[in-house]
């Protein structure tokens, strides 16, 4: 009962809060807080209560079942706080922008529509809501008009390729199994050849991949996240493309079974190595393609194809530890990322801009907002003590155990890509010198303050106490049938080596007191001003130049000629081509009845002459 | 428990940090000789360090000191990692898979602090840092894989044992990776021709151009360890440790080869470095990794 009520409470929350905001702006706010909150509330309620609710009202004779278990619970907690934290900064971030009832009611609308996906315990259910949440995230993306409309379309037409592969795949399971229960199909699995389960596999990758943004269906991913409204952006990097990676592990590892997913593919070459070879070049290129960008927002939507590729490479390599490492990299990224595009909406609220060659020196103007960016950018890397070092270096630990030489290789660069825009990100924006015309900028609202040292608590506690989590996840790669480790709060244990946070983290806070101690002994320090510096005889000109304008110049000229985006090319020839071909298509029908009435008498004249033409032969 | 700090902790990072200071005390020296000049005395950089903490220091805010603070932690807490002769305090706290990591630490304090000096030259000693570490860390990268797949285990101190009684890897199918990192040291170093970064006569020394009093101390700490670190990771990976004595002597040879290398060449663009970088030692440790897979 519970389920029904929470999707219940969402999607009819999401519908009252438009109408609350036509009564007053203070009453809608308060109701999306309220309702979000009462979301997140519920679901810690059910936490560990795993149960079937099948409801007795059927669809089309289909049978509407909603199932919570271990994975799915670790969706909606994430879905569900996430959201709660993004609506809280919207308040005032959002504040004064139009449209704001249709915003909120679309923010709720989307959550609660993920929560659908999580807990359909039918396929049916499950494409139901997985559209509802392709299209609202279409009408948000396009909530700022202008480019933010192209954004949308792309992102819908390569959504609609995606669903359309899936939908496919689930009337050809229809059809094999006669059912469409998660359960019912996972029991007969053996009923049907390897070749047909590749096939299903293959389709539902498309569908997946498309919106987990796998490389090369990732195409969509740059434009959307930078160009929808900020606070969405963190849902979407955050949550929304996790939900692929829900829908790779729904139906390798729970439909199909780890048995099966494990073994298909020829000799050589594994399906789950191919997918993880997928996940190696989306680290790989886009984290490179990242440290070019020059917008903050884009350069975070490339990072985000990046770090996908990581729990890509996690959840597919097929060991047990693999499967704890990418679940709990999922779990990571979204709170640090989430956390990043909420640092730089606030930076953009503050300042209009998010060009990174317009910034500068606003640590001393947002020293929380630069807390957040420098938290969630040492997670991104993957510092000790950052959550992101843990769930990283199980990824690397599962790759060197299954003898993955190239794919550590390429996992382990990508971190050295992720230095470079985690830095990039952190210099361009807040050190350096302030501009002139940023003197006067204040401190940011509370309601932004509050999901910023949230979300940077978050990373933190589970970088230094990983058990916390582990252990859940631990359970769940169990509970679908992997290895069991041993895991403390400070860290996990295996046959051939073990990580512990405890020591690293007591380690590296003595190492700090001991060189605060060590630097207290010098003379008292002097606080200058950021122009009182050293020129070499000349003075720093104030305002003149902003020197972190191509930052990494001399690397681009080597590493540029292998970063252009050739997929995103490719699909653009395709849509040019079939747009040429409509057009000649067009020129036949021009709408001119005059035209219309020659094309009937040629095709008249065509018949008789080959009627009377065949009679003469 | 007494014994693990006393010996363990302390040991080690005592002796990193002399054994750092001694090392660049002796590098001005050997330089100084081969340039035909006298030199300052092989102590000079303990003295330094005492001036250096009795002027006084300018600060630029908060970043400007945490950076460096979080830089020699990362250094002493990488030290802990390495096996010193052989005491290694954090054996089983995740071996090479979070040396790679704490490596970063360093490098990337240093780059957060000099950010914060708000100084051109502070910023493009910066990128020219980032741009140098990823051209050495890609074979450098290759060079730990194929160690760990070697040895089939990410434990510094199997590593090493395995290397006892004169199985240097730099003598097994490794060897490749040996040289690599070999060529790939004077990068990590900083020393020429890779010195880009801290060019003192382009850039004024590039990202410690502000630096003054304590901070200049803290950072000639951080150069020492650094110096320790990557010397002390090259003899452990491919010269197989040893005792005190013959770990010393190890880590000696290879840096006076080091500052020989330094006092000849002249300083390469960024550029080229990186080509060159990703060009002759990539290919070795490439060429390493694949023998590896061959011979397993």
């Amino acid at each position: 009962m519970t389920l029904q009520l929470i999707l219940l409470i969402g999607f009819g929350g999401a519908v009252l809060t438009y109408f609350a905001g036509k009564i007053s702006s203070k009453l809608r706010e308060i109701f999306a807080v309220m309702i979000s909150l009462i979301l997140v509330g519920m679901i810690i309620s059910i936490y560990g209560k795993y149960s079937q609710e099948i409801l007795t009202l059927g669809f089309l004779d289909f049978r509407i079942i909603f199932t919570l278990n271990r994975l799915s619970w670790l969706f909606a907690i994430i879905v569900s706080s996430l959201t709660f934290v993004t609506i809280v900064f919207s308040l005032s971030y959002m504040k004064g922008k139009e449209n704001l009832n249709f915003y909120y009611m679309m923010m709720i609308f989307i959550s609660v529509s993920m929560l659908g996906i999580v807990f359909s315990g039918t396929l049916l259910l499950f494409y139901i809501f997985w559209e509802i949440m392709s299209w609202s995230t279409f009408l948000l993306i396009s909530y700022n008009k202008g480019k933010a409309l192209s954004a949308g379309l792309k992102y819908v037409i390569m959504s609609i390729i995606g669903s359309t592969a899936m939908l496919i795949a689930i009337v050809s399971i229809y059809i094999k199994f006669g059912t469409l229960d998660i359960s019912a199909i996972s029991q007969n699995i053996n009923i049907v050849s390897f070749n047909y389960i590749t096939y299903i596999l293959a389709l539902f990758f498309i569908g997946f991949g498309v919106k987990a943004a796998v490389v090369p269906l990732h195409t969509w991913l740059p434009d959307a996240h930078s160009e929808a409204p900020s606070p969405f952006s963190a849902i979407l990097s955050g949550i929304l493309i996790k939900m692929g990676i829900y829908g790779f592990i729904l139906i390798m590892y729970i439909i199909i079974g780890i048995k099966i997913s494990l073994v298909l593919g020829t000799e050589w070459i594994k399906f789950h190595y191919v997918l993880a070879w997928l996940g190696a070049i989306s680290i790989l290129i886009p984290s490179f393609i990242a440290i070019l960008q020059n917008d903050a927002k884009r350069l975070l939507a490339w990072s985000s194809i990046g770090q996908i590729g990581y729990i890509i490479v996690g959840i597919s390599i097929g060991t047990g530890l693999g499967f704890i490492g990418g679940t709990f990299h999922l779990f990571n990224h979204a709170i640090f990322k989430a956390l990043l595009f909420l640092c730089i909406a606030s930076v953009e609220y503050q300042t209009r801009t998010r060009n990174l060659n317009q910034l500068g020196g606003l640590i001393k103007k947002m020293p929380i907002t630069f807390t957040g960016v420098l938290i969630g950018g040492f997670g991104l890397i993957g510092i000790p003590l950052t959550n992101g070092f843990v769930s990283k270096w199980l990824i690397y630990k599962s790759l060197f155990d299954s003898n993955q030489y190239f794919l550590l290789f390429f996992s382990l660069i990508g971190t050295w890509a992720a230095i470079f825009y985690g830095y990039k990100i952190i210099h361009n924006i807040f050190l350096g010198q302030l501009p002139e015309k940023y003197k006067d900028i204040k401190k940011e609202p509370l309601s932004m303050k509050i999901p910023i040292i949230i979300l940077s608590f978050t990373v933190l506690l589970f970088g230094i106490f990983p058990g916390l989590i582990l252990k859940y996840i631990n359970n769940l790669g169990v509970s679908i049938g992997f290895q069991k480790f041993n895991v403390s709060i400070m860290g996990i244990s295996t046959e051939t080596g073990m990580l512990n946070m405890l020591n690293i983290a007591f380690a590296l806070f003595i190492a700090i007191i001991l060189v605060y101690l060590i630097f207290k002994i010098g003379k008292k320090k002097v606080k200058i001003n950021q122009y009182d510096n050293y020129g070499a005889g000349s003075y720093i000109p104030v305002d003149k130049y902003h020197y972190t304008t191509k930052y990494y110049d001399p690397l681009y000229r080597v590493i540029r000629p292998f970063l252009t985006d050739y997929f995103d090319k490719f699909y653009s020839w395709i849509a040019n081509c079939v747009k040429s071909i409509s057009d000649t298509i067009r020129k036949i029908y021009c709408g001119d009845l005059n035209y219309y009435v020659i094309y009937i008498l040629g095709f008249l004249a065509t018949i008789i002459v080959l009627k009377i033409g065949s009679k003469l032969w | 428990m007494v014994r693990i700090i006393l010996l363990d902790v302390i040991v080690p990072v005592l002796s990193a940090f002399i054994i750092g200071l001694l090392f660049l005390g002796i590098f001005r020296k050997v330089v100084a000789r081969i340039h035909w000049r006298y030199g300052p005395p092989v102590l000079q950089p303990f003295i330094d360090l005492i001036k250096f903490f009795g002027q006084k220091g300018f600060s630029h805010g908060f970043i400007f000191d945490t950076g460096i603070f979080l830089s020699i932690a990362g250094s002493i807490v990488t030290i802990l990692f390495i096996p010193f002769a052989g005491l290694c305090a954090l054996k089983g706290s995740g071996g090479l898979l979070v040396l790679l990591y704490l490596l970063i630490i360093a490098p990337l304090g240093m780059a957060l602090s000099a950010g914060e000096s708000a100084n051109p030259n502070a910023s493009i000693g910066i990128s020219r840092k980032l741009i140098l570490s990823i051209g050495y860390e890609v074979p450098f990268v290759l060079i730990i894989l194929s160690l760990m797949f070697y040895y089939k285990t990410i434990s510094f101190v199997e590593i090493i044992d395995a290397q006892k009684n004169f199985h240097w890897a730099l003598f097994s199918p490794l060897f490749l990776s040996g040289i690599s990192y070999f060529l790939i040291l004077p990068a990590m170093l900083g020393l020429r021709p890779f010195d880009v970064a801290s060019a003192p006569q382009e850039i004024s020394s590039g990202g410690i151009v502000e630096y003054g009093g304590q901070y200049l101390a803290l950072f000639h700490i951080e150069h020492a360890l650094h110096l320790y670190i990557y010397l002390s990771l090259f003899v452990n990976l491919f010269l197989g440790g040893g005792n005190i004595f013959v770990f010393l002597i190890k880590m000696f040879v290879v840096f006076i080869i080091g500052i020989f290398i330094h006092s000849v060449f002249p300083r390469l663009r960024i550029d080229q470095a990186i080509k060159y970088l990703w060009r002759y030692p990539t290919l070795l440790a490439l060429l390493g990794i694949i023998l590896i897979l061959i011979f397993k």
